[in-house]
């Protein structure tokens, strides 16, 4: 469950304060799969990042199963990222000097799970990437890379998984593979999803919708955005 | 832990070609400070070895009258409570030696040693026969004597000599001989015997000028210096002096102790510059690593974790390199040793000197190694921190947190305490070490403010309309631009450059200065008034200038404005420093050597006022002032003369001689006195032997001293000294280049991706080269001026303050300093983004 209460986000811009999310009330039950659309510059991406904990609101606090993240340091946000939260960015990231196995690992290790190696090679097979585990980023296609990504992200099997455009630098045809895996988590291992894209398409295969525009909440919608 | 490790070891996979310089800037620190300590250490034996050869023991007490019971008791009493203390007494005396026979009238000046059986303690004589030395060769009347002995008065060995009432066998001839020190004079050739014989010869009981010697040898070396104390104390109302093989006042000691810092500082300044290599390397990685950071921590993984991956890394390469550093050194040792062994053994019939690593180098080596990479890895590596996962989720490179840095203000001086203390700890002192992290410091603050006056100065040429000036200009203005850093690391690597070679410069001067040709080797003394004439007509077939003939006498202080000087009260003798008999001269000019300092020099005009000039020791050390009354007894006769002048004179420069009281013409001239002469002899040694026998033949009671040998020795070990100073200035400015050409190349990274864009975007390589030459033109000749500046400055501070020699400035080194930093700026620029210029942009774009 995440609950954000009040939630705004306001930074400086040229000597003047900027409001890039206005006070906002959401919640996410666990195991839903929300979508987050908007034009750019909309905050999409300002809510992801403080709904991660990546970064502290202006105003409200941010509750993830009923801790809340705002009053957290550094050390215990990267303790909850390493349990509870798997990312998945636009740009991949993955890590260019490791291999796709590695990079799969890193999570693992980090987290202190025993048999990190089985785990990772477990995950390598169900995201379709067995004979490529020792390629690096570099030497794989963009839909391989955000592949890793996903499994990277679901290597501590973490109750939330936040995915930021996954699609956006992929091709229809991979984009809509790698929402096809995300509803799989989602359905499968009631993992909470929540998604930024602009895609309305991608979009509709969610089960609620939040639109944004301007630092505000547009609509919620349940089920299909384009009926 | 597991983790880090496991970490480390992954990116140390993939980032040690990028680090490879990491690598090779602490092997070069590494090995260079491993080679010059063990260098050091090893040469530091050699001449410990040749100190303790020069006194022939650790602990001497010397006197000019036989030790009285007092004496021997206290010193009886202090040593039993060193039972393996051993000693042996000597004692040495300039006297006659006579030819047998009715007829033969030719006598010799000779050096008489009486030595016991235990004599010496250190140091080997080299015999002629080349059989070792034994005492037993002195045994009834046996003598070693000197070369020069036989060829002057044309004996062999085998043959008889008498000194005194006893008659000598000569044994065997001596080459070279312990406990004679380098850069004194002899009267004549040595005549080695045994002490009982010296005593026989019944000289001793007239010959107040003998000097007898308590040598000890001390098997704990770290007594060596509280045992001298304490005999001082014990024998402070004796008329002795105690001292040790330690002691400084000899010139070659001071000159190989300050050789001895040299070659600590130089190590040092070869680690500094591998640090500068380390600080330059981390700093590019950090920021090429940012985004990996931002990922682990996105992942979940700690600051302190992330901090551990990348500090182990560092410290692995470190460790790696320093490994790598000390096999560099040992392979260099091998290189050079025979030369510096051989020279070394040649000097004053010295032990072998082994060139090996020395096992407490290899860990200073290691630790310096360690530590110096911590300390200028650290605030780099700091920057890891200020990494917010949060730049994931933007669209572009990590920009750091802005603000005052705390953790890393502190940082900056935990790494410059840091460095003092490890360049005091390797320079063996801690004046060295701060003015060294000093001119460092000052340096790179200068480095810093120029680099952001010459943003400013440069802004105007922004509206340029020649497309690669523009783009230089806002290459080097830019937010985030390397302007500052290529002027910190390449200033600071030209800085110890140029400073390396001007102190180089300064110290082989001042040696040479030293050993000037021309210096004097021959003495005459005793030479009569009424034979200066004839003896200079002597001179004039053998030695192309004549030198002038110096009148001497000997004078003693009796009083000062009426205070008398006495001789009872020992101390007071020894405070005043007066009570001794003290050669002086007469003359109306200055010498080369000499300057005034205070008062007045006297004219030409000879004086019947008695006026007398002192040197400047008189004035400091024993307080007499221009406008004082001194009275002289000159041979018996009073003379009060007023002090005009003081004079500071240059004892290293010899070739005038030098009196510590110097008299006005017009007073002595009268009185009965003698010549000397310094001058400089033939180089072949028989035309040496002719020119003194000619000069003895005519002139019996003329002494010459002859100072070739000696001289000579003295040279062999400057060389020495001259050729480690040379050796090792050219591996720091070796070291120094490698990683300067480190430096400017690691830069390149940072513009791939820049120029990847332009490339797309239709510039040509032509273009880019010029914005480069431009760019990195200017850079380095802003680099090479600072570097230059730093190095004058530190110079003149080391040799004023901690060298004590003269400072010589020298503007062909420090423009050439410039000229050379801006071309190797330039070409190692340009020359290391060739790969850069030829790649084709889009594998840079998707390399990501």
């Amino acid at each position: 469950m995440i609950e954000l209460r009040s939630v705004s986000k306001t930074v400086m811009s040229g000597g003047e304060p900027l409001t890039i999310l206005h006070p906002l009330d959401l919640s996410v039950p666990s195991g839903q799969f929300l979508s987050v659309v908007g034009p750019s510059g909309s905050g999409k991406s300002t809510l992801l990042s403080l709904l991660a904990g990546l970064d502290t609101p202006s105003t409200g606090s941010v509750v993830i199963n009923g801790v809340d993240i705002t009053a957290l340091d550094e050390d215990r946000l990267a303790q909850l990222r390493s349990r509870s939260i798997g990312f998945i960015f636009q740009f991949f990231h993955l890590i260019p000097s490791l291999s796709a196995f590695e990079n799969i690992l890193v999570p693992l290790e980090i987290a202190g799970t025993k048999n990190a190696g089985e785990r990772a090679k477990v995950l390598l097979e169900k995201v379709g990437l067995t004979d490529r585990g020792h390629h690096y980023p570099s030497q794989l296609s963009g839909g391989e890379r955000q592949r890793v990504a996903i499994a990277r992200a679901l290597a501590n099997d973490p109750p939330i998984l936040l995915a930021d455009e996954p699609t956006g630098n992929l091709d229809s045809k991979n984009g809509r593979h790698v929402v096809e895996l995300l509803r799989e988590v989602n359905i499968r291992q009631g993992v909470t999803v929540v998604m930024v894209t602009h895609d309305a398409e991608l979009a509709d295969q969610s089960e609620v919708v939040l639109s944004m525009r301007d630092g505000r909440t547009d609509v919620i919608t349940d089920g299909k955005i384009s009926d | 832990m597991n983790f880090v490790l496991r970490m480390t070891f992954r990116e140390l996979r993939a980032s040690w070609r990028r680090l490879v310089f990491f690598f090779l800037s602490v092997a070069v620190g590494v090995g260079g400070i491993v080679a010059l300590r063990s260098l050091i250490q090893n040469v530091g034996v050699a001449l410990t070895a040749e100190a303790r050869t020069l006194t022939a023991g650790d602990v001497y007490i010397r006197t000019r009258q036989p030790l009285t019971a007092d004496a021997r008791t206290a010193i009886a009493a202090r040593l039993s409570e060193l039972p393996s203390v051993e000693r042996t007494e000597t004692v040495d005396m300039t006297t006659m030696a006579r030819l047998l026979g009715e007829d033969d009238v030719r006598t010799k000046v000779v050096e008489l040693r009486g030595v016991q059986s235990g004599f010496p303690f250190y140091g080997r004589f080299n015999l002629e026969t080349g059989r070792p030395y034994s005492f037993d060769l002195l045994r009834d009347h046996g003598v070693l004597v000197g070369p020069e002995l036989l060829t002057q008065l044309g004996l062999s060995v085998g043959d008889q000599i008498a000194i005194g009432e006893i008659e000598f066998t000569i044994r065997d001839v001596i080459l070279s001989e312990p406990g004679r020190r380098l850069g004194g004079f002899s009267f004549g050739p040595r005549v080695l015997a045994s002490h009982d014989a010296v005593e026989e010869t019944g000289l001793l009981m007239f010959a107040s000028r003998a000097n007898r010697q308590l040598l000890l040898k001390v098997p704990d070396a770290v007594r060596v210096e509280s045992l001298v104390d304490q005999l001082r104390e014990d024998l402070a109302e004796a008329f002795v002096r105690v001292g040790s093989y330690r002691g400084t006042e000899n010139r070659i000691e001071r000159n190989l102790s300050r050789a001895e810092n040299y070659l600590s500082l130089v190590g040092f300044v070869v680690v500094i510059l591998g640090g500068v290599g380390v600080w330059s390397v981390t700093r590019v990685f950090v920021q090429q690593r940012l985004k990996s950071v931002a990922i682990l921590r996105c992942l979940g993984a700690t600051t302190g974790r992330v901090m551990g991956v990348y500090v182990l890394q560092m410290m692995l390469l470190a460790l790696g390199g320093s490994l790598f550093g000390i096999g560099v050194a040992r392979l260099a040792l091998w290189a050079v040793p025979d030369r510096l062994t051989d020279q070394a053994v040649t000097v004053a019939g010295l032990s072998a000197v082994s060139i090996s690593l020395t096992g407490s180098a290899i860990a200073q080596g290691l630790a310096v190694g360690l530590l110096v990479s911590l300390l200028f890895a650290l605030v780099p590596l700091l920057e890891i921190r200020r990494v917010k996962p949060l730049f994931l989720l933007r669209q572009e490179l990590p920009v750091l947190r802005a603000g005052v840095d705390w953790v890393r203000v502190g940082a900056m001086v935990v790494v410059g305490v840091g460095l003092v203390l490890v360049a005091s700890w390797q320079a063996a002192s801690a004046e060295i070490g701060f003015y060294v992290v000093g001119g460092f410091t000052l340096v790179s603050l200068a480095l810093y403010v120029i680099g952001r006056l010459l943003i400013l100065v440069i802004q105007p040429l922004q509206t340029t309309d020649w497309f690669p000036l523009r783009h230089a200009v806002l290459n080097l203005s830019r937010p985030g631009n390397q302007t500052r850093v290529i002027l910190m690391t390449v200033g600071l690597g030209s800085f110890f450059i140029i400073a390396v070679q001007s102190l180089q410069t300064n110290l082989l001067s001042n040696f040479t200065l030293e050993l000037r040709d021309g210096a004097p080797d021959m003495f005459l003394i005793d030479v009569q008034q009424d034979q200066v004439e004839e003896v200079q007509s002597v001179l004039e077939r053998w030695v192309s200038r004549v030198p002038e003939m110096i009148p001497v006498l000997r004078a003693r202080v009796t009083a000062v404005d009426g205070r008398e000087v006495q001789f009872d009260d020992i101390r007071s003798a020894r405070q005043a420093g007066l009570g001794r008999e003290y050669t002086i001269t007469y003359r109306s000019r200055l010498a080369e050597n000499e300057r005034v300092i205070d008062g007045e020099f006297w004219d030409e005009q000879p004086s019947l006022i008695p006026e007398v000039s002192i040197e400047q020791d008189l004035q400091e050390e024993r307080g007499l002032q221009v406008g004082d009354f001194i009275q002289f007894d000159v041979l018996g006769r009073s003379i009060e003369a007023r002090v005009t002048s003081v004079r500071a004179v240059d004892w290293d420069d010899s070739r005038s001689g030098g009196f510590m009281f110097l008299f006005r013409p017009g007073v002595l001239d009268d009185a009965p006195h003698s010549y000397v002469a310094f001058l400089q002899g033939p180089s072949e040694t028989e035309a040496r032997a002719r020119l003194q026998r000619d000069i003895v033949a005519a002139h019996g009671n003329v002494s010459i001293i002859d100072g070739f040998d000696v001289i000579q020795t003295f040279r062999r070990v400057l060389d020495y000294v001259v050729m480690a100073i040379n050796v090792v200035g050219a591996v720091a400015i070796f070291s120094g280049g490698l990683i300067l050409v480190g430096s400017i190349a690691m830069t390149k990274f940072q513009r791939l991706h820049e120029w990847a864009i332009f490339k797309t975007l239709g510039a040509n390589r032509r273009l880019l080269t010029t914005m480069l030459v431009l760019e990195y033109g200017v850079l380095g000749t802003l680099a090479g001026l600072v570097g230059s500046l730093g190095a004058l400055v530190l110079t003149w501070v080391l040799t004023q303050e901690v060298f004590e020699i003269a400072w010589l400035p020298s503007p062909g080194t420090n423009a050439l300093g410039v000229v050379v930093t801006a071309l190797v700026v330039g070409v190692v620029g340009v020359g290391s983004s060739i790969d850069v210029l030829r790649r084709k942009p889009m594998v840079t774009l998707r390399a990501e």
